[in-house]
């Protein structure tokens, strides 16, 4: 399903009178498209990913997904945020098939499929474990999956990785991409966004990189990545890729600059 | 090659069984310190009592408590009973009547907001000096005894519940939200195991409390009871018999708390966060 916004803006009550913290944002997402927010952290990248997710509401603009506009929480998403946020008390399993529980759902017709995905990004021993026996990329894992379990058409992500340390970040950069790209079936692809501050890991995962400037944020480059799918890990190391992640570290810059 | 590199684990059991020893040896230091210590306050006492041949109206030698405690042991049991069942009682409704409105605060911002600053400062203010109140008010049976008794347990018990109802991370509760979570189904599958470890610590302080309500009111008015026997033994300048009778509250006291803590235990096994 495809994701469409139209000048959707964001403003905050505060102290200190109303925050603006997006500013009429405009772009879309085709169906079965991964795509990235690429921007500084605090440019209000995560509330754009709140309204997507219907938690919170837009103050002006329109946001509609598959055609029809964001009313409320929705069924068919799985979230991941910079936090894990597993119950320390449910195992990895039980963590995973906690949407199911939520949604009021059979638990028993899921847990064939939570072993799988806990399999497919290497957690089939740790099934049982609970997060505080699971180092920081394995609880993101589980997180991954958990957001899987419900077969959802759209996978929104809030800087996953950023909490996790550089080696650990560029594995769970190929989990995710192998993890993503198993799931798209064809006649059922899904849709992705995900947010996040690393060129590379946007690069290596999307289909189209969305350059954001500083709060309130606005949309400032659109840029399409060339790399054909199923990708290796090697395309990292290719001359191509370096040249992208320059072209957009300039973007980033030019922005900054223009803020201060 | 897999020879050269499992040699060090082979090495490491021995240094494992020295970490092990090493640990038991801090638990025996953790338990037998403090033991030790004790033992030897009490053997000053005892010193020193029969060194400067203090009378025992003043301060009896440990072995003559004891031998009172030995010799009153079926008086004091008669006496334990209603103060450890008030307490008890007090103690079970504070819990579950602190409970009930932590969650009314919880999910009611008007009652939050009329409520809990007035809890804060009942929590704040000695409410000792109410006791009396209550016998005036509920006479001299045991119902003051236990409705002053789950008085001052009761406000600790809230405003750790409360406070535990507001420590799941946000970003759960908006999971939950994203799912269409009931209400019901977060609280009882988040909200409520996340305060667990506040409520416990609650229970914790709202036992040792209930005890004092117990005996507090005894003091005032009662015909049975430690608290009423330390009293009548202070008036009949029986030293040997209040201690005893405190030995006695010790355990009374010791046993309750030891519930408590024996429930926290089973409940953060399954709840907890290791």
């Amino acid at each position: 399903m495809a994701i469409a916004l139209r000048g959707v803006r964001k403003t905050y009550k505060s102290d200190h009178g109303p925050v603006e913290a997006v500013a009429g944002v405009s772009f879309d997402v085709a169906d079965g498209e991964f795509v990235s927010l690429l921007g500084p952290s605090g440019c209000g990248k995560s509330t754009l990913l709140m309204m997507l997710a219907g938690l919170e509401a837009p103050s002006a603009g329109h946001l509609a997904v598959g055609g029809q506009p964001v009313a409320g929480p929705r069924r068919d998403a799985g979230l991941v945020f910079q936090d894990a946020t597993l119950l320390p008390w449910l195992s990895a399993r039980e963590n995973v098939l906690f949407p199911i529980r939520m949604m009021r759902l059979r638990e028993e017709a899921y847990r064939e499929r939570a072993d799988r995905l806990l399999a497919t990004v290497g957690l089939r021993d740790f099934a049982s474990r609970r997060p505080a026996q699971l180092s920081g990329g394995m609880r993101q894992r589980v997180a991954l999956c958990r957001a899987l379990i419900h077969d959802p058409a759209f996978l929104l992500m809030d800087e996953p990785f950023s909490a996790l340390d550089a080696i650990t970040r560029d594995e769970m950069g190929l989990v995710l991409l192998d993890l993503w790209e198993r799931s798209q079936e064809p006649g059922r692809r899904k849709t992705g966004v995900f947010i996040t501050h690393s060129i590379r890991e946007a690069l290596l995962l999307s289909d189209r990189v969305l350059v954001m400037g500083r709060r309130p944020s606005v949309l400032t480059a659109d840029v399409p990545v060339p790399f054909p799918r199923p990708r290796a890990p090697g395309v990292q190391d290719t001359p191509e890729f370096t040249a992208i992640v320059a072209r957009l570290r300039g973007m980033i810059e030019h922005n900054l600059r223009d803020a201060a | 090659m897999s020879d050269l590199a499992t040699t060090p684990v082979a090495a490491a059991p021995p240094a494992r069984a020295a970490v092990r020893r090493a640990a038991i040896g801090q638990g025996a230091l953790r338990i037998g310190l403090p033991l030790a210590f004790a033992a030897a306050v009490l053997g000053a006492w005892e010193l020193l009592v029969r060194l400067y041949a203090v009378p025992e109206v003043i301060l009896p030698a440990p072995s003559a408590v004891a031998a009172r405690l030995v010799s009153a042991w079926p008086f004091l049991l008669t006496h334990a009973v209603p103060t450890t069942l008030e307490a008890l009682g007090g103690f079970l409704l504070a819990a579950a009547l602190g409970t009930a409105l932590a969650v009314l605060l919880a999910y009611s911002r008007l009652a939050r907001l009329a409520l809990y600053p007035n809890v804060v400062f009942f929590q704040l203010i000695p409410k000792i000096a109410l006791a009396p109140l209550f016998i005036v008010w509920l006479g001299i049976g045991s119902t003051s005894r236990l409705a002053f008794s789950l008085f001052i347990g009761f406000f600790p018990v809230v405003i750790a519940t409360a406070t535990g109802l507001a420590a799941a991370p946000p970003e759960m509760l908006r999971l939950c939200r994203a799912y269409s979570a009931s209400p019901w189904q977060v609280f009882t599958a988040v909200r409520f195991p996340y305060a667990l470890p506040f409520v416990f610590s609650g229970l914790k302080i709202a036992v040792t409390f209930a005890i004092i309500g117990v005996i507090v009111g005894e003091f005032i008015t009662a015909q049975a009871g430690l608290g009423y026997l330390i009293l009548f033994a202070a008036s009949q300048a029986e030293t040997a018999l209040i201690l005893a009778a405190i030995a006695a509250l010790c355990v009374v006291g010791l046993a309750l708390y030891g519930l408590v803590a024996l429930a926290e235990r089973l409940v953060l096994a399954r709840y907890g966060h290791r």
